[in-house]
This record gives structure tokens, C-alpha cells and sequence, in this order.
């Protein structure tokens, strides 16, 4: 088990720096609170430089040791999270106590260290982060169920307070309400594989399903544990709550909302998929592919699990981007796209990995949805980050007021030509035009799913990336070819100018991604190999019985 | 004069006897090896050029108004010109070898053949890549530094997009010639057509400029498309577009063809070289897509020397010498080749002797001599070809240029009835002497021109080769035509009593322009006043044609000098046609197989070609001289208006350029517009209307599942409890045999 701690030094710093940042946040003086914001950036950053260059090989981990279904995703998933985290961070600069704030610095009332909330709100942020990074070392489903619900308990509390407006509230409620009957869904269905298979650890029941096939009882689990988890990304039918939490909560808020949950959702869902089916041979072991067609599963995901996933992905993208279509609020818009995106990436999973021969990157499903994981991430936050660094001018109450709708962004190319420009690259990117990120993200997702013969989802797929541009281009045009209404009240930008920084780095990133990315697509290449758990063995029994001695 | 000597006896001597033997020696030889670690400097090549092109558009950026580009253009590709000489020097003392540089497009979906698609930016650097790169770079460099004075009545924004576009071109020019792979071709392919098209739109506002800018793009677009299927069906056979792996492949295919066995070679694998012929027709301007190179000469004068004349306009011969393999293990592609550039030859030659407009007569003469280099490869004589194309890039520039300074100088009139006797105008000598060199090198006239000895080697090649005699009588016949055009300019314009009527740009110059004259050229200037007191028939009373400074006349003697020296490397190093003989025998150009070597009269071709050719220049010079100089007294009429009714209606169809347009106007441009106004009224109405209802179904499915989002938590939680069954109930239900 010692070994299992190298995995997680990551972990181990979030963590700490989240103990420091509490701390801090309780001191009595206000500049020494807004160091907070510093330290959870020095601290995510050291996290994520510590797991892109010193996680262990995953070669080198032992089965005994807790071998991990998909090795090399760990190091990947976790630097992954740790560079949108920090982009996500500069957004969230001045996002709690805004108001109290601004009277402290007009002189008309002193600081009062019991109202301050920032300290919280940046601790909840690094726990959900470490939630996250979590998630992707699980190997026992006890773990899983931690990290997902350490993921997401701050995100309630991070949309409630992330806005002084009641509807910020209502839709922390609302969140919060909801993802506890999808957490007792998923939980119920992780009772149900312990039932059918007398496991919690992952090695174990993937090796039980391999030996044993998987019961009606285990399938119904898996089922149930998937359904549940898919509250997460926002698929169908878990995803009514997402135009409401993502139009309550503040821009910034909704950007991370559209990228944490979302991670943990697909990591937890490909370690369930890993688990049930899919074929379990390191690349070049063609050799054993016989033996693996008797097992369940064989190079696809069981049957029923294939078959939900394929129902779920073609409701969840159809469903998501004809509701877009109709938005003018371009947070909902945002909100439905992220559906929409869920919905792509589920394509991938059911595409699943493929046989030893289809190792290439854009073969690989699972590879394809991390690779799309990162590029959803990198342009989502650009298109939330251009709203939060723009506001309405103050209303007769003094309070800032967010920009929402899409006429808020007309010739934003002008009057802020860098906010302007980022917009249009981000939703272009979103779109899946070719020299941009979302283009090589989209890609493999296509090919990955003609490689797994699923041309129907395919089709679907092409359907609604067709439907879809219908959206972002009213997105990117509205900044560059449209002029502002004379009669609206201008659009100024917001004081915090890091959020500024964000989108255009967003933005950098959706073009420089795109021509740097062949590294990056050998790494996901990697990340996406799944491999057996337990060391493959034909015999049967014996193997299991060892496994479960373990 | 010991040279002169030295060139006569070497072509007298030494090279006579080694025609024949030569040509084809290297048949059957092993196929070209080419190692893997080429010098890494050649990158350099393309990076000057475009380092070039970025500064040009900073100047544009921060709107300069001085000669700067044009001095930044030249020294970056006199950089290029340098890197070129050394490269050549590395592949000459190591042999060929590929410079990789950098991963562009590497896809890999498997490990057999054909499941990989690798294009990556590397460069393919044999003899050939290093004599098309050695005349391009040096050329552009010439023609830049004379660019930069002829180009001056525009310094400003104008300026800098010139030579923005003109080092763009470079950088084309050079992925096209130096890829290593049929995708970096076709960027450069596509690169050099883009700077085509903006170059000869140079004026804009001109309309007659922008409709031949468009003409020469779409045109080359139906060339293009041919290249691009070409490659697609080398992709599909050999499953690679990187030469070295698709001439690995073409290798099984060359024992059938020297065996001539061509119903052994898949039809698959003969197909591909029709294909790519077509995209070297559209940018070489071959017969039946010759049309937009002589309205091309719309762009600025140095434009048309460097690209329509010397170098891109030769990328069509050299796809096809680069790979020549393909074209060998197809049965009737290179006869097509032949047939198709020793029609154009022919018929380009006719329209030119029909012009007056002396800078569309060069326009059709490149027409014509690019369909000698055309039939040069279609007669298995590669050698002769490249020759051909190296002196003619270096006389047909020359050419150009030549005729340029003329039209600079006496704003804008190339009318060969309004202008004469322009070579004896004081300061307009080395103009009139580099026209005359290049009207020999033209016309082919003997012994002591360049162009005599490449040409000469196409035609013997055609004589000797016994399945293209007739090619060799139409050759045969265009170069008499062509030694008469070329003089018909010369003795009209630059020699003659002296005369001029200035064009219509005129007071199309602005002011500066024309301060430019007085005070930049003065001894131009004197000199051309003096002229014009005495010439009373000078229309213009306040024109003063300015003779040219000293960067076009630098350039111009340089390139005058040259078309001689380039007689050196072809005569003087043994083999047939020397240096650049070996240049392309050493690379994928060589050709291979046996052939019977046919007689000319009983005679060598080869030989008795030599004296045949010049016999027939020089007829066709004599001829020019009788009909457009003996006698003639005034630059409107010469004798040849005489003999014009003998030809009937011949003479006048000729000077409209046999109608060639008119009939692709009618027989493609007016079906096609009435079918796009025809699929107009079907998309106005049928597909609109379906788009417009395909449109409408997102938004009706929007609307019906919008109430499901009301924003009460209760109703989600019972949608979602209720999805959640009812996707179980799919499941279960959709595989009851479970």
C-alpha cells in the first residue's frame, strides 16, 4: 500500500496548501487574507510540476501494489488538472467579497475578519482540485465514491457564494440537491457491484468479471454507478441542472463547474468502463486475443453498458445543442454546450480502446476523451473568462453586474480588441474549426468511432457539430462583425485584469495547442492505454483467488 | 577572345563526337540511392526567403516609404543564391541526400504499407533540386536588384507588397523544388500560383490586371486538380507521397518497362503520370491550358521575367523531370508529353509572329519554348530539357527585362509599330545590346549561343528518337518561326531609324515618376531630348523617355555576360551537354532503356541536326531581316505589310491568337454561366428551402423540450429519477436475450 502513496504527492501538496490557505484566511488583516489567492497558486502549480515530471513509472507498480487499470493516465490526468486549475485560478480573482470589499477600500466601513469569505472559497476551490486529482489514482471504489463527492461538496457552496445575487443561492441549492440523488444513484449502483461481486477494489472485481462474467446483479450496478456518475458531466437525463447552476453562479464559477465535475465524471466513468469491459492487453500481445474473446467484453464494452453509453451520448449532444440553439443568455448557451461537448466526448468511450492493433492516437477512444478533456478545458475557460472580465456599468445600487446575454458582446473586436478576438477564437474552437484546438480534439473522436464501428453515433455526431456551429458562430460573430447598440449601456471591463490574462491565454493556448500538439497527442496516445489489472492469466480461479487474497 | 575559341573548339570538337554515345550510356543502371543525411544549411534556403517576406510585410506594417524591401529582398535571396551554391557543393562531392527538418504531417494508423501518411517538411536535394535552385535564387536576386529601380514610381505600400510577394514566391518556389515529398510540392505548387496571381493583380486598379489575375488562377486551379487526383492515386498505389519511397516502388515497375511490357504495369500505376501532366500543362502553360500566360504579362515586367518566364512556369518541367520514373512506366504518357509540347510550340510561335505588342510576343515565345522543354521530355531527352529550361531562364529573362526597360522608359508603349531604332538612343546601349544577345540565344543562332546548344539537343533527341519524327519536323519548323519573331522585334525596335511614341501611362506617372527621369538619369535624359528635337515625329512634346539607371543595367550586363557563360558549363565539361548533363543524370530525371537510334537522312541525329537547326535559324533571321529592317523607313510600315494579303485570312487569326479564347469562351465559359445561373435558381429555391427547414428542426425539437427546463427543482429531480428509469428500461428491453 506504501506504494500507492508515490502516486499521490500531488494530492499531498493541494492538500497542504489547503491547510495553509485556511489558516492564513483566519488572520486578522486583509492583506495578509489576499495572500490566500497567491499561495493556492504557488501550490497548484508545484502539484502539477510534481506530477508532470516526478510521477513513478506505472510500469514499474506491481499488480500486488495496486496496479492501476489505466497507468498512464495518472500523471497525465493530474498535470491536466493542474494547468486548467491555474488558468481557473487567475479567473477567480476578486469573485467573493467583491462588495465588501469595494466599501473597505471607499472608506465607508472597516474590515470585519467574521465576513470574509475568501479564504473559504479558495480552500473549497483547492479541495475540489484535490477531489479531482483523486479520482484519477482510484483503484477502489470506496476511493472513487471519496474523491468524487470531495470534488464536489465545495462546488455547492463555491456556486451559493460565488454571487451576492439570490440566484446564485437558489442555484446552489438547486446543485446541491440534485447531485446528492445523482451521488445516492451512483452510490447505490458502486452497493450493487460490492454485492455481486464481494470487491470493492477495482483489480479485483475487473478480474471477478473476467473469471466469472458479469451477473445481472453486477450489471445493473454498473449501470446504476455510470447513470450516476453521468450527473457529473451533465449528460442526459442528469443534466436538467445545468443551464440553472451555470446562469445562477458567477462566469468563473460556471467555467470551473463546466471543467471539475466534468473531469472526475469521465475519469470515473472510463474507470467503470475499464473495469466491465474493453480489452485488457498491453500493445503488442496479439497473441492472447483469443483468449480475451471468451472473456466478457473482448475489444468493446458489454453489451448493455455499450448500448446505454451509445443512447446516452446521442440524447446527451442532440439534447444539449438544440436547446443552445434557442439561447440568448450566453451562459445558458455555454451551459447546453457543455452538455453538448459531454455528449461528444461520450463517443469516445463507447468507442473504447481497441484491440492491440489500434494503439495509434487516433484509434484510441480513450485517448480521445482525455486528449478532449484538455481541449474542452482550455476553450471553455476561454469563453467564460472573456464574460467575467467584462461588466455592465454599476446599477443605481452601486453593485456590478454581470454581462450576459449575447448582444452584451457585440463588437467587442473594437471596444476590447484582446477580449474580442479570444471570444472569437474560443467559440470558433468550440465549433471544431479546423486550424484550431477543438478541430484536433473533435478529430480523433471521429476516427476513433469509425475505427470501433459505431458509424451511426458518428453520423450523430457530425449532425450535431453541423447544429452546433449554428450557436458558436452567432458567438463569434457577435464580437467581430456586429457593432455595439448605440442604445445599450456600454460593456466596460472588469477591474480584475488577471481574468483578462485568462482568455487571452485561453485563446493562445486553443492556437499554440494546435501546432504544438504532437507531443501532446503521445502522451494521451499513452495516457489512453487501459491494461489488465491483474496480470492475464487464462487459468481462471487460482488467478482471482489470488487476486482477491490481495 | 581565347574563350570564344576555347567554346568553339570544345562544340566542334569534343562534343560532336560524344553525341549519341553519351545519351544513353546510363540505361538499365541501379536506381538513384539517396542517403538520409542531407546538410542541414539547406533549410536555410527557404528560411532567407521568407525572413524576406516577413520584413517586407513589417515594412508594410510600419509603412515605409524608401527602397528598403527591395534592398532587404535582395540581400536575403543573394543569401539563398549563396546557400544554394554551397548545397550544390555538398551534393556534389556526397551525392544526393534528404535534409529533414521538421515532422509536418505524420499520420500512422498502422504498419503495413499504406497505412501511414508521412509528409514531412524535408528536402529532396539531388543535381536537380541544385541546378533549379542555383537559376532560381540567382535570378531572383538579379531580377530584384533591377526590380528595385524599375519598381520605384511606386515606393510606398505598393513597394512593399511587391517585394513582400516577390520573396513569398522564393519561398515557394523553393518547397516546390526542393520537396521531398508531393505535399510540400503541392504548398509550393500552390504557393507560387497564390504570388502568380497577386503579382500580375499588382495593378489592382487596372481591370484588364485583375481579369488576368483571376484567369491565370482559375486556370491553374483545373491544372491543379489534376496534380492534386495525381497525387491522390500515388497515395493510393504506392501508399506513400515521399518520392524516395514512391520511386522504391516505381522501381519494380522499370524492368517491364524496359522490357516494354507495359500490360505488366498496373493501368492504376500508368494513370498517375496523365494525372500529374495535367497540373504541369496548367502551370507551364501547355496547349489547351497555355491561355493565361500571355494575359499574365499584365503583372509589372519583373514579375513576368522571374515567374512567367524563367522560373515558375518551369515547375510544370520540373514535375515532370523529378518524376520522370513515373512518366517511364507509362505507356503513352510521354508521347502525350511530346505531342502536347510540340503543338504548343507551334502554335504559340504562330500567334507570336502575329503580335505587335513586343512584350506579348516574349509571352507566346515562352509558351512556345516551353513546349520545347515539354517535347524535350516527351523524347526521352531529359538532359536537352533541363538545358533548356537553365538557358532559357537566363536569355528569356534577359528578354523580358530587356523589353521592360523599354517599356519603363517610354511609359509604357511595347507597340513594335510605334517604337525604333531604341538600341542607338545614347544611354539605351547595353539595353539594346542584351536584347540582341537574347534574340540570339532565342532564335537559336549557331555555335556561340546557349540557347542554339539546348535546343539543339531537344531536336536531335526528337530526330534520334524513331518514334517521334514527326515532333522533330514540327520543332524543326517552330524554330525557324521563332528565329523570325524574335528578329521581327529586334529589327523593328532596337535598330531601324529612331523613333517613339510614348504609351498611355504617360500621365498614369505621377509626379515623382517623372522627377525621377530629370533628375535620377540625366545623361539619359540629355540624350533623349536630343532625339526627340530632331524626331519630329515624336507625338508627346513635353515626354522624355528616360533611359535606365544603374541597377537595370547592371543586371541587364550581368545576364547578358552570362548567356554566354552558361555555354561554358554546357560545352566545356565532357558529356552530352556538359554540366548540366550530368546534373540530370545524376538524379531522378536520368532516363533509362534502351532505344534504336534513329537516322536523320542516313546522317546522326544529332549531328546533322546541328547544322539543319542552324541553317534554319538563321533563314529565319535572313527572313526578319529582309521583311522588318532592309529599307524600312519608318517604325509604323516595314515590308512585311506587303505579303499580308498572301496569307489571306491566316494572318489575321493568327493576330487574334487563332480565336483560342473566344472558343473556350464559348465552348466552356457561356454553358457554364448559364448553368450557374440555372443551379442558382435551384439553390435560391429548392435547396434554401430545404436548408431552411433543416435549420427549422433544432429549433422545433428546441421548443419542445425547452419546458422540460422550468427551473423547478422538483420537476428536475422527477426528470431525472425518470430518465434514469427509463434508460434502464431501454436497456433491458433492447436485449431481452441477455
Amino acid at each position: 500500500m506504501i506504494d500507492r502513496l508515490q502516486f499521490l504527492w500531488p494530492e499531498i501538496i493541494l492538500f497542504i496548501t489547503t491547510c495553509v490557505v485556511m489558516v492564513i484566511g483566519l488572520s486578522k488583516t486583509y492583506l495578509r487574507r489576499k495572500a490566500t489567492a497567491l499561495i493556492a497558486g504557488a501550490g497548484i502549480a508545484l502539484a502539477t510540476v510534481w506530477a508532470a515530471t516526478r510521477s513513478p513509472d506505472a510500469e514499474s507498480v506491481t499488480a500486488a501494489a495496486g496496479q492501476l487499470l489505466l497507468p498512464h493516465m495518472v500523471a497525465y490526468a493530474k498535470t491536466l488538472i493542474g494547468i486548467v486549475g491555474l488558468m481557473l485560478l487567475l479567473l477567480m480573482a476578486g469573485t467573493v467579497d467583491r462588495e465588501e470589499e469595494a466599501q473597505i477600500a471607499a472608506g465607508r466601513r472597516s474590515f470585519d475578519p467574521l465576513r470574509s469569505n475568501r479564504a473559504e472559497f479558495y480552500a473549497f476551490y483547492l479541495f475540489s482540485l484535490t477531489g479531482l486529482m483523486l479520482c484519477a489514482d482510484a483503484d477502489d471504489l470506496i476511493w472513487l465514491f471519496l474523491a468524487l463527492e470531495l470534488t464536489s461538496l465545495p462546488t455547492y457552496i463555491m456556486v451559493a457564494i460565488s454571487t451576492a445575487q439570490t440566484r446564485g443561492r437558489e442555484a446552489g441549492v438547486k446543485y446541491f440537491f440534485l447531485g446528492a440523488l445523482g451521488a445516492a444513484t451512483f452510490l447505490y449502483g458502486f452497493a450493487l457491484i460490492y454485492g455481486a461481486t464481494g470487491s470493492t477494489n477495482l483489480n479485483t472485481i475487473a478480474s471477478h468479471f473476467r473469471t466469472d462474467g458479469i451477473s445481472p446483479l453486477a450489471m445493473a450496478g454498473l449501470l446504476l454507478s455510470l447513470l450516476g456518475v453521468s450527473f457529473k458531466i451533465a449528460a442526459v437525463p442528469m443534466h436538467f441542472y445545468t443551464p440553472d447552476v451555470y446562469e445562477g453562479a458567477a462566469p468563473q464559477v460556471s467555467a470551473f463547474l463546466a471543467f471539475v465535475p466534468k473531469t472526475a465524471g469521465f475519469i470515473s466513468i472510463l474507470l467503470l468502463c475499464a473495469v466491465a469491459g474493453w480489452a485488457y492487453l498491453p500493445a503488442g500481445q496479439a497473441g492472447s486475443l483469443t483468449t480475451v474473446k471468451a472473456a466478457p467484453g473482448g475489444t468493446q464494452l458489454p453489451e448493455l453498458m455499450r448500448l446505454m453509453l451509445w443512447v446516452m451520448a446521442a440524447l446527451t449532444m442532440t439534447v444539449g445543442n438544440v436547446l443552445a440553439v434557442l439561447q440568448t443568455s450566453v451562459k445558458r448557451l455555454l451551459a447546453y454546450s457543455s452538455v453538448a461537448h459531454s455528449g461528444y466526448m461520450l463517443v469516445g468511450v463507447v468507442a473504447g480502446p481497441g484491440g492491440p492493433a489500434d494503439q495509434g492516437f487516433t484509434s484510441n477512444g480513450v485517448s480521445a476523451v482525455l486528449f478532449y478533456l484538455l481541449c474542452y478545458g482550455v476553450m471553455n475557460v476561454g469563453c467564460f473568462a472573456v464574460l467575467a472580465a467584462l461588466e455592465r456599468s454599476p446599477g443605481r445600487d452601486g453593485n456590478f453586474r454581470e454581462t450576459e446575454t449575447l448582444a452584451d458582446l457585440r463588437g467587442l473586436c473594437t471596444t476590447h480588441p484582446a477580449l474580442g478576438w479570444s471570444m472569437v477564437i474560443c467559440s470558433l474552437s468550440l465549433l471544431g474549426m479546423p486550424p484550431l484546438l477543438g478541430f484536433f480534439g473533435k478529430l480523433p473522436l471521429f476516427t476513433a468511432g469509425i475505427r470501433a464501428g459505431e458509424l451511426p453515433l458518428v453520423v450523430i455526431l457530425g449532425l450535431n457539430s453541423a447544429i452546433a456551429a449554428y450557436y458558436y458562430l452567432r458567438m463569434a460573430f457577435a464580437p467581430f462583425l456586429e457593432t455595439p447598440d448605440a442604445s445599450a449601456e456600454p460593456v466596460i471591463a472588469s477591474p480584475f485584469r488577471v481574468r483578462q490574462l485568462a482568455a487571452v491565454v485561453s485563446a493562445g493556448g486553443v492556437v499554440l495547442l494546435a501546432i504544438l500538439g504532437n507531443s501532446l497527442m503521445e502522451e494521451c496516445r499513452k495516457a489512453g492505454e487501459v491494461r489488465a489489472g491483474i496480470p492475464f492469466v487464462t487459468g481462471g480461479k487460482a488467478e482471482h483467488a489470488s487476486a482477491a487474497a490481495d | 577572345m581565347t574563350t570564344l575559341t576555347n567554346i568553339l573548339h570544345a562544340a566542334l570538337t569534343g562534343s560532336i563526337g560524344q553525341h549519341g554515345e553519351v545519351a544513353h550510356a546510363a540505361a538499365g543502371a541501379a536506381p538513384v540511392q539517396i542517403a538520409a543525411n542531407g546538410p542541414w544549411y539547406a533549410v536555410l534556403i527557404p528560411v532567407f526567403a521568407i525572413a524576406a517576406f516577413l520584413l517586407c510585410a513589417l515594412c508594410a506594417a510600419f509603412k515605409v516609404k524608401s527602397k528598403l524591401p527591395a534592398w532587404i529582398t535582395v540581400a536575403c535571396l543573394a543569401a539563398s543564391c549563396g546557400v544554394s551554391a554551397s548545397v550544390y557543393a555538398w551534393v556534389s562531392s556526397h551525392g544526393p541526400a534528404i535534409t529533414y527538418v521538421f515532422d509536418w504531417i505524420h499520420v500512422v494508423w498502422g504498419k503495413d504499407k499504406g497505412q501511414s501518411f508521412v509528409a514531412n517538411f524535408a528536402f529532396y536535394l539531388d543535381t536537380l533540386t541544385c541546378l533549379w535552385m542555383l537559376f532560381v535564387t540567382g535570378l531572383a536576386t538579379l531580377i530584384a536588384l533591377y526590380a528595385s529601380e524599375y519598381m520605384s514610381h511606386d515606393v510606398g505600400q505598393g513597394y512593399n507588397r511587391f517585394f513582400a510577394a516577390f520573396s513569398l514566391f522564393v519561398f515557394s518556389m523553393a518547397c516546390l523544388v526542393m520537396a521531398d515529398n508531393f505535399i510540400l510540392l503541392y504548398l509550393g505548387w500552390e504557393g507560387v500560383g497564390l504570388c502568380s496571381y497577386l503579382l500580375i493583380g499588382y495593378f489592382y486598379k487596372k481591370p484588364s490586371a485583375v481579369a488576368a489575375a483571376k484567369k491565370a488562377f482559375i486556370v491553374n486551379r483545373i491544372g491543379d486538380l489534376f496534380l492534386a487526383l495525381g497525387i491522390m492515386l500515388c497515395f493510393v498505389h504506392f501508399g506513400t507521397v515521399e518520392y524516395k519511397a514512391v520511386f522504391a516502388g516505381v522501381e519494380e515497375y522499370i524492368k517491364h518497362f524496359e522490357a516494354g511490357e507495359f500490360n505488366k504495369i498496373p493501368p492504376v500505376a500508368q494513370w498517375i503520370a496523365y494525372l500529374l501532366m495535367g497540373g504541369a500543362f496548367g502551370k507551364s502553360a501547355q496547349l489547351p491550358l497555355y491561355v493565361w500566360l500571355p494575359d499574365a504579362m499584365e503583372g509589372p515586367t519583373p514579375v513576368s521575367a522571374l515567374i512567367h518566364a524563367a522560373t515558375m512556369v518551369t515547375a510544370g518541367v520540373f514535375l515532370i523531370a523529378r518524376t520522370y520514373p513515373i512518366f517511364m512506366i507509362s505507356q503513352y504518357a510521354l508521347h502525350s508529353v511530346a505531342w502536347v509540347g510540340a503543338l504548343t510550340a507551334l502554335l504559340a510561335a504562330t500567334i507570336g509572329m502575329a503580335q505587335f505588342d513586343i512584350k506579348r510576343i516574349m509571352a507566346y515565345s515562352t509558351v512556345s519554348q516551353l513546349g520545347y522543354m515539354f517535347a524535350g521530355l516527351g523524347v526521352m531527352t531529359s538532359v536537352g530539357a533541363a538545358a533548356h529550361v537553365f538557358t532559357h531562364a537566363f536569355f528569356k529573362a534577359m528578354l523580358f527585362l530587356s523589353c521592360g526597360a523599354v517599356m519603363h522608359g517610354f511609359a509604357g508603349q511595347l507597340d513594335l509599330r510605334k517604337l525604333s531604332g531604341v538600341g542607338s538612343m545614347p544611354g539605351w546601349r547595353i539595353v539594346g545590346i542584351a536584347m540582341l544577345v537574347g534574340c540570339l540565344n532565342l532564335a537559336g543562332f549557331p555555335i556561340i549561343t546557349a540557347g542554339f546548344w539546348s535546343k539543339d539537343a531537344i531536336l536531335g533527341g526528337a530526330f534520334a528518337n524513331p518514334h517521334a519524327q514527326s515532333i522533330g519536323w514540327i520543332l524543326l519548323l517552330t524554330a525557324g518561326l521563332t528565329a523570325y519573331y524574335t528578329f521581327r522585334v529586334y529589327f523593328r525596335v532596337f535598330v531601324g531609324p529612331q523613333h517613339f511614341e510614348p504609351g498611355d501611362e504617360l500621365h498614369a506617372h505621377d509626379d515623382h515618376g517623372h522627377d525621377h527621369a530629370h533628375a535620377g538619369h540625366d545623361h539619359g535624359h540629355d540624350g533623349g531630348h536630343q532625339s526627340h528635337s530632331h524626331d519630329k515625329a515624336a507625338a508627346s512634346h513635353d515626354f522624355h523617355p528616360h533611359a535606365p539607371g544603374w541597377a537595370i543595367n547592371t543586371v541587364l550586363a550581368i545576364l547578358a555576360i552570362s548567356a554566354f557563360v552558361v555555354i561554358l558549363p554546357l560545352k566545356l565539361i565532357p558529356g552530352e551537354l556538359g554540366w548540366v548533363g550530368q546534373m540530370v543524370e545524376g538524379s531522378t530525371a536520368r532516363a533509362v532503356g534502351h532505344m534504336e537510334h534513329a537516322k536523320f537522312f542516313g546522317f546522326d541525329a544529332h549531328q546533322a541536326m546541328m547544322v539543319v537547326s542552324s541553317v534554319v535559324g538563321l533563314a529565319g533571321i535572313a527572313v526578319a531581316f529582309v521583311l522588318h529592317y532592309a529599307g524600312r523607313t519608318s517604325a509604323a510600315t516595314s515590308r512585311a505589310d506587303a505579303l499580308l494579303p498572301a496569307f489571306g485570312p491566316l494572318a489575321n487569326w493568327a493576330q487574334h491568337k487563332w480565336y483560342v479564347d473566344e472558343f473556350y469562351d464559348f465552348l466552356i465559359r457561356k454553358p457554364l454561366l448559364v448553368l450557374a445561373h440555372l443551379f442558382h435558381i435551384i439553390d435560391q429555391y429548392l435547396v434554401d428551402g430545404l436548408v431552411d427547414a433543416a435549420g427549422y428542426l433544432p429549433r422545433a425539437i428546441g421548443r419542445l423540450l425547452r419546458p422540460s427546463q422550468s427551473g423547478e427543482l422538483h420537476g428536475y429531480a422527477l426528470g431525472m429519477a425518470g430518465g434514469v428509469a427509463a434508460l434502464l428500461l431501454i436497456v433491458f428491453l433492447a436485449t431481452t436475450s441477455w
